[in-house]
């Protein structure tokens, strides 16, 4: 098992590695560069050298690219242009505040959406089944952005939950509640369509495991059918979900653009795009380089899992086979 | 039964894509200036006066034209003619009192109309994207399933790659190397490639992980004792378990497909204007800060996303009862 | 009876309408008192994080508002009267033609950190912006015609300015120039990092100013919290030391609809970017119901414009140069499109035409006599026709001699709803005149890169212009400026108007007469309108909302509309 997780920690090592380069390669290939954004459309020509000079942005693309290679083995991931400030520095701190996002919304998905899943799989007929399903479908249905605005929309009309932010201006009583607070409208943003996301996989792996000889059979010597359903069933139905899950937190980790420009909440999402927006190389590489590195992370986290919930399926067999 | 509900919405929504230009009353871009955001022209039947008619409208009045808000003005009734033109239903006034079953957009464009022609663009290009990331994704993840091994790792490792390039900066680079104007086929045929490379690798995933443990089963070991080939394994036994996955994955796929090529318009990979698509519809209509409030019929691609996404599901993610499971495996 | 999981969401869906009808009803808040004094907290909202705390180091919106919130100036031009007004400097007499002022100084005027003010932090605050090592994005903008003023102390409290040459808008340029406190920033500048000074990781302790506000809280990507700054020098006119206020919040928020939401529901009380039209309505049943005041501002000096790609050579194997660089076609283009329409549809009708680079915005300088070109689709056609674009087939569209189809390509940026709105009201008028316009949205960057590299055929975007006196906006009338559009930074002018056009703009900017710069600005107007460089159509009329308990505001129309003099912003409390 630790020789496979090394070899994993080294591929997730090279795909960090090689997503950071391939991003920093494309942002400079894309038209403009930050000069050309920031001051690009009335500043003399002469500035406009002059600030590239000072950024570095003359020099071509090799050059470039072997600078920030070097630094970034010595863990100096560069200098953001758009904020003046280490990539290093400024990276951590929004993924920090995108992570409290995607644990929280994956937990509110995982306790909605897996539970409705087995309900929706083990009794496929009846009314209740159908609306999950049709919510479910809505959930799913519905972009991010459409369903983000129509939260924010519902807590400006009913006046319950703050409108967009972190945290409120005036110094409130508990800060720990009011983060809370405010992590409601873009927590359910995320969290609902991802719910919805889990509970029709979970139906799905249910409703075809409730099918199987090994739960027939125990039905039919007479054991409850609640046993058999939460006992053996569900440990063959989390096979499809115990994927994703890695899946799903290495994306959400990368953060949601859409969430967190309407929700005001300031993450790896929205900084990404700002980045490529104003072509701040070393900042998109950064971001990439961050993306990669959850997403390996999380594959492997899930991938581990997999294993754990079907340990026919383990990689030492498979290697053992394939020596 | 509910598989039935289910073809029957999903072919109904093909053929209001196919049947697009009889069944709208207008064309995609065809505006009227005096009735920005106006809302749907209500069918009455019954006159002020008490009486029967045949279905009939009336014509929008502009009260303000800051504020868009419109009157009914009731001084005449506005019949419909049917069949005429090409068109199945049209106002008898189109000049005065257009036909707006679904109101109109910022422009002043029918709703109903660009959700129709729309409808061929946004399900025309989720459809052939999900059919491309299927057969991709199936593929990849049944070969590595099978195998094993390094032939897993390695492929593995690559959808890794596809999955976490950021799809925007690809984009971005992709279009400054793309002539400057596009046609609407070739942005349809770019936009199906790169939505079926960008969903490829999550049905990969899953199928490798379904594929990988049902290949341990009693019956594959069976199956290959009786020999069987790989191949013939992988196609008759071991995908076919994989197809209840697939079918929630395309019902994730095919609305996130739709609202991404609005995505991607805005670093120049979307369609001209004149197109109408869903994606650009919705993202134009969640961006107007008066659509809750005031003008919820800019909302219907959403409205019609749901009607599609639900009939894909209901045809493709079967409710399988007990016992189903027995017969699935012969 | 219904099972308890449908009572639960029955239950709920009572509970969210019935909460829905009491947020929406009039709250009756008693007024308070409406008497402007000290004291409260006002909550603003900006779209993005400033890039620094440092004005030499950036041009964009919030860095701007950070500087305006907690520096001064020598001078400040009100942006209600249009006049100069004295700010750091008390007084100042103009000698040697008006090349020449003698500036005396307030006296007694010291930091946020109790630094003593002198003539010495003004000559640093001249320096810094004009070295070229530092690179700071000011310099440009306090020349005059193009070189450096020259700046001297002359004792504590005065200095002396003296121009290069007869520069006629004055000290106005001055109010571009915040003069930062020289103990804080000399070291950095003169180890040329002064760039990088005060950047967002800066101690707020380390920030000294001489503005109304000290920034006290940065909450990096979220907010930035001023509050007073005890020591600030102005006095209201009863003797009240300002500012009025004990805070300034400003929120970082992105999208535009969740900060109407939240100024309609009054968890914000003004917003520092534009009001759209489409804002209009909502905000207008907020005033009516009393809890947003909502100010109708007047047009905007500034309006998108459509140009092509003047620069001679610019289509050279492209068999289009015959007619696509001629006057003729932007006079067609001027004439085709229904500037009333125009201004319906993209604007909802609270938009004015205007038909030359001024509006009347600009009520000193705008050319009364500009020519109201008329909508004219048939004249358009004849137009085009003299310049060889005819229906040869008769198929609707236009084509040259050589039976190519007229069509070019029409630029402009992605997500902006006024520029894409207003490419599609042009693309549809011209093709009532049989003219093919190919529409190509980029981000803005991407845009901007094109432009710069003159490898576009025709763009619609904004030339803003910064200052209403014409002399301040050299860039723009210059054939050698960075700012002229159409042709940027020629060497030598390509055409005899834009020579003569030079030619004007020097003896206008040198002139020390009123009349005489009048008549010389209406003279450049008129060439402007003759051919054109610039197709304008329509300039919009400027909102601006605050909340109901802001008093005091003067609302302009250029940005920040209501915090330009943010030492006289009160709140009701």
């Amino acid at each position: 098992m630790t020789r496979y997780l090394a070899r994993r920690l080294a591929f997730a090592l090279v795909l960090v590695a090689t997503v950071s380069s391939v991003s920093f390669v494309l942002a400079r290939l894309a038209p403009g560069d930050f000069v050309a954004g920031t001051l690009g459309a009335h500043a003399s020509s002469d500035a406009i050298a002059r600030e590239r000079a000072r950024l570095g942005l003359d020099k071509s693309l090799a050059v470039q690219y072997r600078d920030w290679a070097a630094a970034a083995l010595r863990l100096d991931f560069g200098r953001s242009m758009l904020y003046d400030r280490p990539v290093g520095d400024l990276i951590p701190e929004r993924a920090a505040n995108t992570a409290i996002l995607a644990f929280a919304a994956l937990a509110f998905a995982t306790v909605v959406g897996v539970p409705l899943g087995i309900v929706t799989g083990t009794r496929p007929r009846g009314v209740l089944p159908g609306i999950i399903r049709g919510a479910s479908v809505v959930l799913l249905s519905m972009p991010p952005l459409l369903t983000s605005l129509m939260l924010v929309f519902i807590a400006a009309r009913t006046g319950w939950l703050p409108i967009a932010g972190m945290r409120s201006s005036t110094g409130a009583d508990n800060a720990v509640l009011d983060l809370l607070r405010h992590m409601i409208v873009p927590v359910l943003a995320i969290g609902l369509p991802l719910a919805a996301t889990l509970e029709r996989l979970q139906a799905q792996a249910m409703s075809e495991t409730i099918g199987q000889p090994f739960v027939v059979a125990a039905s039919a010597r007479g054991l409850p059918r609640a046993r058999v359903v939460w006992r053996g069933a569900l440990k063959a139905a989390l096979r499809p979900v115990a994927a994703m899950y890695g899946l799903m937190i290495g994306t959400l980790l990368s953060g949601s653009f859409a969430v967190e420009v309407i929700t005001a909440w300031p993450g790896l999402g929205s900084l990404m795009l700002q980045a490529l927006r104003a072509r701040d190389i070393y900042l998109v590489a950064g971001c990439a380089g961050a993306g990669a590195l959850f997403l390996a992370l999380g594959t492997m986290a899930s991938d581990v899992a997999l294993a754990m919930v079907d340990p026919r399926a383990s990689e030492r067999e498979s290697h053992a086979e394939a020596a | 039964m509910t598989r039935r509900a289910g073809a029957a919405l999903t072919v109904a929504a093909a053929l209001c894509a196919v049947a697009a230009p009889f069944l709208a009353p207008h064309a995609a871009d065809s505006r009227d200036r005096g009735l920005l955001n106006a809302p749907p022209t209500w069918l009455h039947v019954l006159g002020d006066d008490g009486t029967l008619h045949a279905p009939f409208i009336y014509r929008w009045r502009i009260v303000s034209r800051l504020e868009q808000s419109y009157q009914e003005d009731r001084s005449a009734r506005v019949p419909l003619t049917w069949f005429s033109g090409g068109h199945l239903v049209q106002s008898s006034n189109e000049a005065d009192a257009p036909l707006l079953l679904l109101g109109a957009d910022s422009f002043g464009r029918d709703v109903l109309s660009r959700l129709l022609y729309g409808a061929r663009i946004s399900l025309g290009l989720a459809a052939l994207a999900a059919l491309g990331a299927t057969l991709i994704g199936a593929t990849v993840g049944g070969l590595a399933g099978y195998r094993g091994g390094t032939v897993d790792d390695l492929l593995m490792r690559g959808t890794d790659f596809v999955m976490v390039l950021p799809a925007m900066y690809v984009a971005l680079a992709l279009r400054a190397v793309l002539p400057l104007v596009l046609t609407p086929a070739q942005v349809f045929g770019l936009l199906a490639a790169i939505f079926a490379a960008l969903g490829a690798p999550f049905i990969a995933r899953g199928v490798r992980a379904i594929v990988r443990s049902e290949r341990r089963l009693e019956y594959a070991a069976a199956a290959e004792a009786l020999g069987a080939s790989g191949w013939r394994l992988l196609g008759r036994h071991l995908l076919p378990a994989t197809r209840g996955f697939i079918a929630v994955q395309i019902t994730v796929l095919v609305p996130a497909f739709i609202v991404a090529e609005a995505t991607l318009s805005y670093v120049g990979l979307g369609f001209p204007d004149p197109v109408a698509s869903w994606g650009t519809m919705l993202h134009d209509a969640a961006t107007n800060i008066r659509v809750f409030a005031d003008f919820p019929w800019l909302l219907s691609p959403a409205v019609a996303m749901f009607i599609v996404v639900l009939g894909l599901n209901l045809v493709l993610q079967e409710e399988k009862g007990r016992g189903a499971g027995l017969a699935a495996r012969g | 009876m219904p099972p308890p999981r449908t009572r639960a969401l029955l239950i709920l869906w009572l509970a969210i309408t019935l909460a829905a009808c009491r947020a929406a009803s009039p709250s009756s808040e008693s007024a308070g008192a409406k008497t402007v004094s000290r004291g409260g907290e006002l909550l603003v909202s900006v779209r993005s994080e400033p890039i620094s705390f440092n004005r030499h180091a950036s041009r964009d919106t919030t860095t701007h508002l950070v500087m305006m919130l907690t520096q001064a100036r020598l001078v400040r031009v009100n942006q209600a009267t249009q006049a100069l007004e004295p700010m750091l400097a008390e007084s100042w007499t103009s000698s040697d033609g008006g090349r020449r002022f003698d500036v005396k100084l307030r006296e007694g005027v010291t930091f946020s950190d109790g630094a003593p003010f002198t003539a010495q932090d003004v000559v640093f605050a001249f320096e810094a912006a004009y070295d070229l090592r530092s690179g700071s994005v000011l310099g440009d903008t306090i020349m005059a015609g193009g070189k450096p003023l020259k700046v001297e102390a002359a004792g504590e409290h005065a200095v002396t300015i003296t121009f290069p040459e007869s520069f006629a808008p004055g000290l106005r340029i001055l109010d571009a120039l915040p003069i930062y406190p020289r103990h804080k920033l000399e070291s950095a500048f003169k180890a040329g990092t002064l760039r990088r000074a005060w950047g967002l990781t800066t101690p707020l302790n380390e920030l000294a100013g001489l503005g109304p506000f000290v920034l006290s809280d940065y909450q990096p990507g979220q907010r930035m919290v001023f509050t007073r700054n005890p020591r600030y020098f102005d006095k209201a006119s009863d003797g009240t030391p300002l500012p009025y206020l004990d805070r300034l919040v400003v929120d970082v928020i992105p999208d535009q609809s969740a900060e109407l939401l939240r100024l309609e529901s009054g968890q914000l009380d003004m917003m520092t970017s534009e009001i759209s039209p489409d804002a209009y309505a909502p905000l207008k049943r907020a005033a009516d119901e009393g809890r947003v005041k909502l100010v109708d501002v007047g047009v905007s000096r500034n309006a998108d414009g459509l140009w092509f790609n003047l620069k001679p050579g610019a289509f050279a194997n492209d068999p289009r140069a015959a007619w696509l660089q001629r006057d003729e076609l932007r006079k067609a283009i001027s004439l085709a499109v229904d500037r009333q329409m125009f201004a319906e549809t993209v604007f909802l009708g609270a938009g004015v035409p205007i038909f030359g680079a001024e509006t009347p915005a600009n009520k000193v300088w705008y050319w009364t006599g500009t020519p109201q070109t008329p909508h004219d689709p048939a004249a358009a056609k004849q137009l085009l026709a003299t310049i060889g674009l005819t229906d040869r087939d008769g198929n609707g569209t236009l084509e040259d001699a050589s039976g190519r189809p007229a069509e070019f390509t029409l630029m402009t940026q992605k997500g902006r709803p006024n520029l894409e709105r207003a490419v599609a009201v042009i693309r549809e008028e011209l093709k009532k005149i049989g003219l093919t316009v190919d529409v190509v949205t980029f981000d803005s960057t991407t845009v901007v890169q094109r432009f710069l590299g003159a490898q576009y055929d025709a763009v619609y975007y904004n030339a803003t212009k910064t200052d209403l006196d014409p002399g301040t906006n050299q860039d723009f009338w210059f054939s050698s400026g960075s700012a002229h559009p159409w042709n940027v930074e020629q060497k030598t002018p390509a055409t005899d108007w834009e020579r003569r056009i030079d030619e004007l703009m020097v003896r206008q900017i040198a002139s020390r007469d009123d009349a005489e710069r009048h008549r010389l600005y209406d003279e450049v107007q008129k060439i402007f309108c003759e051919h054109l460089p610039i197709v304008f159509f329509v300039a919009p009329r400027v909102y601006a909302a605050s909340s109901a308990r802001v008093l005091n505001v003067t609302p302009s129309d250029a940005r920040p509309q209501l915090l330009w003099r943010p030492e006289t912003v009160a709140v009701a409390h």
